[in-house]
């Protein structure tokens, strides 16, 4: 709970608000007591009283100016004749809900301002979420406002009416019935308790219906695996912080796979350096390509998708060995130094056993077998893998699916409704798909707008966005929570719920819905609450609440199916070709947001490019086939499906794999294509294809039932063409180049890394060479009340990118387009640096968050010709737009290189779009400067807020967005003249350090060792450590 | 006069001539119809000039973003025009104000187009302070001009301040010096024209000069006291240039040697485009008997020697990028040698250090031919030297993931072009309606390396006669 909760109050005017006929509490009691009277006041009088022809004329004056307003609902959302308690206008106000991002079901804060969303903040009270948000999360609130999403429903591509589409399906339902015909749900995996219920009960009509689930990232072989070792298909919850090793077959829990933000929580949880001596968790990543979780490694492996086949059988025969117990598969030994790395994780495995993670994220039914095998051996289950309270995020079952496409391909499907799933654009063999769509009788696509699958449909239901609709969901079992509208719909669309209700013959709201659902199943799953109102007003004030779950009943491990499967064919070797890797791209994932720009616009935290997908190729692959970086390769598989992208050379890759993201080449990314300053010289944002990226998916395979995403054969050729890539950052390594030859090049003295031993050992290991300086001008500025400061713990951040779009939501920060970030031109305040460090022939990388120093003594401010930036009293370095000139000498003598220009006037999207922007953030024009400001904006209403409430400021009262955003709390931020603050003991810590502290500029940003659980040798010495070799 | 003669000194005119000839020489361009190459010369200008105009005109419009400037790199072309033109600059006032003070007099010949260059590169120079904003509308804040928004005015600490300070001053007294040498001229030209109009404007403009004794005596005086004023600017002006450099933290920039390293550069260029001119002009403009290869030789001499101080210093920048164990710095060096812009150091190199070197060879210094194509080169190399400082520094500072690299746009090089465009159109209205050499002055060193028989005797002609008032 905080002081920006919503009262109850507000949560249930909200509920009037967006439901007012038929709902009932103090609040309508008093509205329509309101309306009653002005009924009574406005009765027609029979005598005109100087004072009633007035009112009189007063009120048809003013109902004149609205009715000429031309948003009409505006005067809805915000009925100001009766001034709603605890809203006033340019106050904010917060919702709480779920996020739609994803299936993971994140808590949220919507912050509201006079009737619009315009910031979505993790819900600090979440129980799964614990107030983190990633980046997709976050850029969720600009999809909002995307003017290009379905308005009212289509039937056979032509606008069409509700109540005509209603019974275009119900008739066509009727003729099916009759015939017993069958009916098919294709979805994603549907996490809202209501919404399931509703499918069950609109299917129980059919004869032959089933509802099909999939997941277009596919987690299937998770859940099937649980199935055969443990009698119950789920998925686990995997609980982070309780393991002390965790090792990680190609799973990047950190960016993409399942519930990013809550393994996140946990893996920094698990790796706390608060008190020393605490455990510090080991990270060991067994991957193919440099995911973003390897690139946060202690440890990494790298293989191709067929020696990880190898590698974690193997893993198992030597668990199984030290177990005392007999070797499941031939105990050959690994080539090479495999055997060797493999032996030494073993090692330490079974030295945690209990307290230790593995993971898989291979869609591979054998190899999760496996892995269910080493957690048992481990001794992993109920330790740290909860099997009681089961994640639902992912349900998606690819063995059903792979038969629904048979069945569509045959044409014995009669209906099939689609909702959630672009099957057309996320299946392999969505060619076949396509000829086949149009031979079903009733195909009914339920989107958000009209995409590849909605392209082929009868007819097409529009979807509400998350934060427009009611919904409901139990991503985690026992933690039900709510999605509440946040703004009158801005779209005629309707949910898969409301739709199922109208087809039933109910016509009932989500609303009604959701709560008799609720009431009937979820409400006598707690005993705190003994009302039903009460319980959901409560819950709908938190976003969520806590229930008890349905016992799992769980089988003793099943150790006779590790035999059986492990006679699966491995994977085909690769000799002359490549093995491809297809991944969940980091902001599209499967390609859901491929219309937000905000996520386009995201460097992804590895590669840094933006605007595209590309084929990676280790240093040594792209040598030796004589490609750079934006060189067309084509991409042949054995069935001569052939794929053009460009090249992107990635250290830390495996040198026969190609990874390729998913998520691109979406149907109306055109809309892209000028996106950005219009000049001479522009270049388009989309590829040669029209379109943002290339569609990868056709690339998938089945296999065994399972779609399968890694270890595909495949032959590569250079085109001869070439596809530049735009990415936010152009050298990658902490080492200067080596112009002089013979390794001159020198590690530059910018991030202290060191090694969790040399820690243990000496608390500020790994530190720089501390500069003794001396100020000409020491009392040059005064801080006699607060003085601001950050310190950013490098240990803490995975470099995951929330902070990034946190601060391009809240200070307007336009979108660009590809050919301005490609020319350096990216506005975005902070950035993430993202270096590649070469240690022994192992790649580390380190991630290190870089935005405005606010330095004391700052080189920006004593250039600036015409005082447009300035030093405050209370340490800030501000920026002031309406007097800057734009001479950029600022941001020349900006050590940091923190400021951006705003070369063009940056157009910010349509009208709808830019009802995103905070008001609070002056919307800058072209020709001046910008930098992060500390969210000063949040600085005064904390302050404000103090102020009303008769108190002084309290540490943690002023958050920066991006601090706030932060999944893995790595940013702190408050008064360093409060030697109490956490801000001034991070300051204290032994680790903490400036960057270019021997400038003399005296950042108030500071940073905290990188420690790495890394073996002792490679700590201090070779990290860049005392007596550096640059020093100012 | 009470010149010395010596068969040591080598006259300074050649040609035989006497006053009589100067004075139709220095005017017959200004009473006859223009040649057609310099119509053909002027349409070129001035075409380009459009260009530069045209492009300026869509930047104002559309945002510094149609120049190839980035977020790293916030100068490049702009700022690198800026300190060219200056520098360029810079001979106008040496050979105005420095060699008149140490009584150099062959400087006569040139110092008039000299000074007028300096005038119109200055201008060149001035626009691209104002252009290189993001709003240009509001530049004129730069200047600490009175007004109504209480405490806020110009950051006096900001070498852009001083800048604006430098430049107009320079402008201006530089604009003084030429315009007070021009005056007795101006009269001259009055007295000869027979249109009306132009008799008026000239009366007007040579503020009604009469040539008397005690006039030229003030005159005098005058010229004397502004090439003192004007003495320090040679300096000041460019060292305050460097400023923006030198007190800046870039590595590459951040160096005390700037100063003189900048006012070296800035004569080496200027010499350089005074040659460029002279040459052009003295061919063109039938004008080989008054800028002689004498003239040409000592401006070699000068080249060799800020070429000589120029090369000093990109030692000296070396040596102090080593020498100091700062390992930014001596990245930076480094880097501006072998790094993806090396090529630009090269240039620079070969032009300013390896070019000037020629000169030792007085064959090649009494070719005008040899002259003018090393000109051009260290024109070449000057603009590269202040674009391989400004550009390759700001490329690659501190922060390796803040590194960008910079490629101009189409709208970079037509503004770069447009400035010379300026510049000629500028100089060719000046050649065409103003004595490009000082006919005042130059008489007084007519007689110079001869002996008093060698000079023709002054013929009287009629029109003298008539105009008592004639300077002798």
């Amino acid at each position: 709970m905080g002081r920006r909760l919503p009262h109850p109050q507000i949560a249930s005017f909200v509920t009037i608000e967006w439901k007012l006929p038929r709902e009932t509490s103090e609040y309508e009691t008093v509205m329509s007591h309101d309306h009653h009277q002005h009924d009574q006041e406005f009765e027609p009088v029979e005598e005109f009283s100087r004072r009633s022809f007035l009112k009189l004329a007063g009120f048809s004056f003013a109902g004149t100016v609205i009715a000429g307003c031309e948003q009409s609902n505006l005067e809805k959302a915000i009925p100001y004749l009766v001034r709603p308690e605890e809203i006033t206008p340019g106050v904010p106000y917060w919702y709480a809900s779920t996020c739609g991002g994803c299936s993971a079901g994140c808590g949220v804060l919507v912050k509201n301002r006079d009737g619009r969303p315009i910031k979505v903040e993790g819900n600090p009270s979440h129980p799964v979420s614990r107030g983190g948000l990633c980046a997709i999360g976050q850029a969720t609130i600009v999809s909002l406002y995307d003017s290009q999403r379905l308005n009212g429903p289509l039937m056979r591509g032509r606008a069409s009416s509700w109540d005509a589409v209603d019974a275009e399906v119900l008739d066509r339902l009727e003729t099916i019935r009759k015939s017993g015909g069958s009916v098919r749900f294709l979805t994603g995996s549907v996490t809202s308790p209501t919404t399931r219920a509703l499918i069950n009960r609109f299917l129980a009509q059919f004869k032959d219906a089933r509802h099909v689930e999939y997941d277009p990232v596919s987690s299937s072989a998770i859940l099937d695996a649980h199935k055969l070792t443990h009698g119950e298909r789920l998925l686990p919850r995997f609980l982070f912080e309780r393991a002390e090793t965790v090792v990680s077959f190609d799973a990047d829990f950190l960016g993409t796979w399942l519930s990013p933000v809550e393994f996140t929580k946990g893996y920094r949880a698990g790796r706390s350096l608060a008190g020393r001596g605490q455990g510090f968790s080991h990270h060991v990543q067994i991957e193919s390509r440099l995911s973003l979780t390897g690139s946060n490694a202690d440890e990494r492996v790298i293989v191709s998708p067929h020696e990880l086949a190898l590698v974690l059988p193997r893993l198992g025969v030597l668990l199984s060995l030290r177990a005392g117990g007999t070797s499941f598969s031939p105990a050959d030994p690994l080539p090479g130094q495999l055997e060797n790395r493999v032996a030494g994780i073993a090692e330490r495995l079974w030295k945690c056993r209990g307290k230790s993670l593995v993971l898989c994220g291979t869609n591979d039914l054998r190899l999760q077998v496996q892995v269910n095998l080493l957690n048992q051996l481990l001794g992993n289950y109920d330790a740290t893998i909860d099997l009681q309270k089961p994640s639902y995020q992912c349900r998606g079952n690819d063995g059903e699916l792979s038969r629904l496409v048979d069945q569509i391909r045959s044409g014995s499907v009669q209906a099939l409704f689609v909702e959630g799933v672009n099957p057309l654009y996320d299946l392999p063999d969505a060619g076949a798909l396509r000829d086949a769509f149009p031979e079903i009788p009733l195909l009914v696509s339920l989107a958000e707008r009209v995409d590849e699958t909605a392209e082929t449909a009868h007819v097409v239901l529009p979807q509400p966005h998350a934060l427009e609709r009611w919904h409901d969901a139990e991503a985690t079992a026992g933690v039900v929570s709510l999605s509440q509208p946040t703004v009158q719909p801005l779209r005629s669309a309707r949910t898969l719920a409301e739709s199922l209700s109208v087809w039933l013959g109910e016509k009932k709201g989500a609303y009604d819905l959701i709560r008799e659902e609720w009431e009937r199943s979820v409400f006598r799953r707690q005993k705190r609450e003994p009302s039903f109102t009460a319980f959901w007003n409560k819950t709908l004030h938190d976003g969520f609440a806590a229930v008890e779950t349905r016992q799992v009943t769980i089988k003793s491990f099943n150790f006779s199916v590790i035999s059986t499967h492990a006679s699966d064919p491995p994977y085909p070797e690769t000799q002359e070709a490549f093995a491809l890797v297809l991944h969940p791209s980091s902001t599209m994932l499967d390609g859901r947001h491929a219309h937000n720009p905000w996520l386009q616009e995201l460097a992804d935290p590895v590669t840094k490019i933006v605007w595209d997908n590309y084929a990676s190729l280790s240093v040594t692959a792209a040598a030796g086939l004589d490609v750079n970086e934006g060189d067309v390769i084509s991409i042949q598989t054995e069935q001569n499906e052939v794929l053009e992208l460009p090249v992107h050379i990635q250290p830390g890759q495996d040198d026969r794999v190609v990874s390729v993201g998913l998520g691109y080449g979406r149907r109306g990314t055109d809309r892209f294509t000028d996106i950005g300053p219009n000049w001479l010289q522009s270049k388009p944002t989309v590829s040669p294809g029209g379109l943002v990226g290339v569609n990868a998916a056709p690339l998938l395979r089945w296999q065994n039932g399972m779609l399968t995403y890694a270890g595909r054969t495949i032959v590569v050729a250079k085109t001869g063409r070439k596809h530049p890539l735009a990415a936010t950052q152009e050298y990658h390594s902490l080492t200067s180049p080596d112009l002089l030859g013979r390794g001159t090049g020198e590690k530059r003295a910018i991030i202290q890394q060191t090694s969790f031993a040399a820690y243990s050992e000496d608390p500020t290991s790994g530190g720089f060479q501390k500069h003794k300086l001396d100020s000409l001008w020491p009392d040059d500025h005064q801080y006699p009340g607060h003085r601001w400061g950050m310190v950013v713990d490098l240990t803490a951040c995975t470099g995951c990118s929330a902070c990034v779009v946190g601060c391009q939501a809240e200070n307007n920060i336009p979108v660009v387009g590809k050919d301005e970030v490609g020319r350096n031109r990216e506005l975005q305040w902070l950035r993430i640096d993202r270096y590649y460090d070469d240690m022994n022939g192992e790649l580390f990388v380190s991630h290190q968050p870089m935005m405005c120093q606010h330095c004391g003594n700052a080189p920006c401010e004593t250039v600036c010709p015409v005082l447009a930036t300035v030093h405050d009293s209370e340490g800030l370095n501000q920026q002031i737009y309406n007097r800057c000139v734009g001479t950029r000498y600022c941001a020349n003598n900006c050590p940091y290189k923190v400021r951006h220009f705003n070369w063009f006037e940056y157009p910010r999207g349509d009208e709808l779009q830019r009802m995103v922007l905070n008001p609070d953030v002056t919307v800058r024009e072209r020709g001046v400067m910008e930098k992060c400001s500390f969210c000063v904006q949040r600085m005064q209403l904390a302050k404000i807020e103090a102020k009303n409430e008769g108190r002084p400021l309290r540490d943690g009262d002023v958050q920066p967005a991006c601090q706030q955003s932060c999944p893995a709390d790595a940013i702190t931020f408050g008064d360093m003249n409060n030697p109490e603050s956490r801000v001034s003991r991070k300051m204290s810590d032994p680790r903490h350090y400036r960057v270019l502290e021997e400038l003399g500029v005296l950042p108030s940003v500071g940073y905290m060792t990188l420690v790495r659980d890394t073996d002792g040798s490679e700590s201090t010495g070779s990290f860049g450590a005392k007596g550096a070799a640059i020093h100012g | 006069m009470g010149e010395v003669f010596s068969v040591l000194r080598q006259p300074l005119v050649l040609g035989n001539k006497s006053y009589a000839d100067i004075t139709d020489d220095v005017c017959a361009p200004m009473e006859r119809q223009a040649s057609l190459s310099w119509w053909i010369a002027f349409i070129i200008s001035v075409g380009v000039l459009i260009l530069g105009a045209v492009s300026i005109a869509y930047q104002v419009m559309t945002g510094v973003g149609v120049w190839g400037l980035n977020n790293t790199v916030g100068g490049a072309f702009d700022i690198t025009n800026f300190v060219f033109w200056i520098g360029i600059g810079h001979a106008g006032t040496l050979i105005s104000a420095i060699l008149f003070l140490f009584r150099q007099r062959w400087r006569t010949s040139v110092n008039r187009s000299a000074e007028a260059m300096t005038i119109f590169a200055v201008i060149c120079a001035g626009i691209f302070p104002i252009i290189h904003t993001g709003r240009p509308w509001f530049a004129y804040w730069l200047f600490p001009y009175p007004n109504f928004r209480g405490p806020l005015w110009v950051n006096f600490r900001s070498p852009l301040v001083w800048d604006m300070f430098a430049i107009s001053t320079y402008l201006t007294i530089s604009f003084l010096f030429w315009y007070v040498g021009m005056i007795p001229d101006l009269a001259t030209i009055r007295d000869r024209t027979k249109s009306l109009f132009r008799k008026k404007l000239l009366g007007f403009f040579s503020f009604g000069w009469d040539g008397s004794n005690k006039t030229w005596q003030r005159y005098e005086k005058l010229y004397l006291l502004l090439a003192g004023l004007a003495t320090p600017l040679v300096v000041s002006v460019h060292t305050i240039v460097s400023w923006d450099f030198a007190t800046s933290v870039i590595p590459g920039w951040h160096t005390t040697i700037f100063p003189p390293y900048f006012v070296a550069g800035a004569v080496f260029s200027g010499f350089a485009m005074v040659l460029t001119l002279m040459l052009i002009v003295r061919k063109v403009m039938n004008l080989e008997e008054y800028i002689t290869l004498h003239h040409i030789e000592q401006m070699c001499k000068v080249i060799i020697a800020t070429g000589g101080m120029v090369a000093l210093a990109y030692l000296t920048e070396i040596f102090v990028a080593y020498y100091s164990g700062n390992g930014y710095e001596r990245f930076a060096f480094i880097n501006r040698a072998l790094g993806p812009y090396g090529w630009t150091y090269w240039v620079m190199v070969t032009c300013n250090i390896l070019v000037p070197q020629f000169f030792w060879w007085k064959k090649i210094r009494r070719s005008p031919g040899m002259v003018f194509t090393l000109s051009i080169f260290i024109n070449i190399g000057m603009w590269f030297e202040r674009f391989v400082i400004i550009m390759t520094s700001l490329t690659r500072d501190y922060l390796p993931g803040s590194w960008a690299g910079f490629t101009p746009t189409i709208i970079d090089l037509t503004t770069l072009l447009g400035s010379f465009g300026l510049f000629f159109t500028l100089f060719l209205l000046f050649a065409r309606f103003l004595p490009m050499i000082a006919m005042g002055e130059i008489k007084g060193v007519l007689r110079y390396g001869r002996g008093a028989g060698e000079t023709k005797p002054v013929e009287v002609r009629k029109e003298e006669v008539h105009e008592p008032t004639l300077v002798g």
